[in-house]
């Protein structure tokens, strides 16, 4: 029997296998091991969270040999971890797909065994971000309702073609289960491959969400319903050598709105870092501007 | 014709070649499970659908019924093998071909009683489970098995049996019996039937 059924059966196959040849298992903990993408060809991806031992990690390459890998750098913010193979390998680098949509059929991949890839289907559920996370934040994520088996941390959720819409991960707790997309992953992993570490931007106040009157609106000349009401200035921070004080709302950084701190995490990216911003505040019910030069978050 | 439109007139094509090979197995005793018609008035079901009993009562989709001897089982596969009269019952067709993980499967059984559902996900894993005698060769599939779909087929898109569903493992996701081993289950009770009377 030969129909579009079957066609279909053949695609969501070949691409299982397709990105089953970049999709590694990853030993760093004593429970049951974990999943891994192949980003370069000595260079693995993973969750994290699924790093519970710095020394003596293993990895399963997809032809069945095992390789001892080091941990080149990890991100506890995104969940995300790279690891350096010691050895002359050389892993088939998975590639990223360009974009997700909801709705699109994505199969959900892991290798937390040595007999073999291991899939679930299903669709992207939800887009959204920035979302905050235990310990730190992600510009980005997705949502799937592929079930995610024991041991698929850290492996790839891929498209009809194969190639990786994202890294799936259990590792922002509450038992959810989120995907990282993998235009955000790659440019974490890359910071991570280059520097072990991800630089995060920090001014260092204390701040609550408050509402702003019509006053203040017609002032800022934009509808915006809150701010950040600044509640403490830490001594020698940032925000402090750039002149914040405690009772300025901080409504905008660099022409944007921030309303919330989902907002103001995400203007807070290493990439700012060591940069001046400006920081638009009301204090006394004006808007002023200060330049704050951002720091590193230790 | 749109995408849509084929797919589902494949899916219908494929419940029009498994209904009629599709029995409903029951042993009087508690909830009844699925079984297989493969050829020769035999029957294939799980050993645990079965129990201890010698006979079981098996349904047609035909509305037939038959009380049916059980004639093999291997308890480390979990499967048994049943007798009806040989009425040129059609025979469902196994597939030869390589399980491949991510190809789409299908489920087909009575889960809790309900007759002839079909439930759809893909093949999860190509793996093995501890037996009591060495790891036996499972296949693992994210779809949706209940009660009463033990005994019944896994398919493969084109509407082959790639596996019997066994077991319903860590919530939602279903462990089968792989066709290979089945056949050999089935290879060596023919063999071992007592040969009917050539007169």
């Amino acid at each position: 029997m030969s129909n579009i059924l079957v066609d279909l059966s053949n695609s969501l196959a070949a691409a299982t296998e397709k990105a089953a040849a970049s999709t590694l298992l990853v030993n760093a903990r004593r429970r049951m091991p974990a999943s891994g993408i192949a980003f370069a060809p000595d260079l693995v991806l993973t969750a994290d969270h699924v790093i519970e031992q710095e020394q003596d990690i293993t990895v399963l390459l997809p032809d069945g040999t095992k390789a001892v890998a080091q941990l080149a750098g990890r991100d506890p913010g995104s969940d995300l971890a790279v690891l350096r193979l010691d050895e002359k390998v050389h892993l088939t680098p998975a590639e990223p797909a360009k974009q997700a949509s909801i709705g699109q059929l994505v199969l959900a991949l892991g290798r937390p065994s040595d007999t073999g890839i291991e899939a679930s289907l299903g669709v992207v559920s939800a887009m959204g971000g920035p979302l905050r996370t235990p310990q730190g934040s992600i510009d980005k994520y997705i949502r799937t309702d592929a079930t995610p088996y024991p041991g698929f941390s850290g492996g790839p959720l891929v498209d009809a073609e194969g190639q990786v819409v994202g890294v799936n991960t259990s590792g922002f707790g509450r038992g959810v289960v989120l995907t990282i997309p993998a235009d955000y992953a790659w440019k974490v992993a890359d910071q991570l491959a280059r520097s072990g570490s991800v630089k995060r931007g920090y001014l260092g106040v204390r701040s609550e969400a408050v509402e702003l009157g019509e006053a203040a609106q017609k002032e800022l000349k934009r509808k915006q319903a809150t701010g950040l009401l600044l509640v403490s200035v830490e001594r020698k921070s940032p925000a402090e050598a750039g002149q914040l004080i405690v009772g300025d709302i901080l409504v905008g950084i660099e022409g944007q709105p921030v309303p919330d701190h989902d907002a103001l995490f995400a203007r807070l990216t290493g990439e700012v870092v060591g940069k001046s911003v400006r920081m638009e505040v009301l204090r006394g019910g004006k808007p002023q501007v200060f330049m704050v030069e951002v720091g590193a978050r230790p | 014709m749109k995408t849509t439109a084929m797919l589902n007139a494949a899916l219908d094509e494929l419940l029009e070649r498994i209904r009629p090979v599709l029995a409903l197995v029951s042993n009087g005793r508690h909830g009844a499970g699925a079984g297989l018609l493969a050829g020769d008035g035999l029957v294939l079901t799980n050993l645990h659908v079965v129990g201890r009993a010698r006979s079981v009562q098996v349904l047609l989709d035909d509305g037939s019924s038959y009380d049916a001897p059980v004639i093999a089982k291997d308890p480390d596969v979990d499967l048994a093998l049943l007798q009806i009269p040989a009425n040129g019952h059609p025979a469902a067709a196994f597939s030869s071909s390589r399980p491949r993980p991510g190809e789409l499967v299908y489920a087909f059984g009575h889960p809790w009683g309900q007759r002839n559902v079909l439930t759809g996900g893909v093949l999860s894993a190509v793996t093995s489970l501890r037996g009591r005698h060495g790891d036996v060769p499972v296949l693992r599939a994210d779809v949706q098995l209940a009660p009463g779909n033990s005994g019944g087929p896994l398919l493969n898109a084109g509407g082959e049996v790639i596996g019997l569903n066994a077991m319903i493992f860590g919530g939602d996701q279903s462990v089968a019996i792989p066709a290979s081993l089945i056949q050999s289950f089935l290879a060596g009770a023919r063999k071992d039937r007592p040969r009917e009377a050539v007169l």
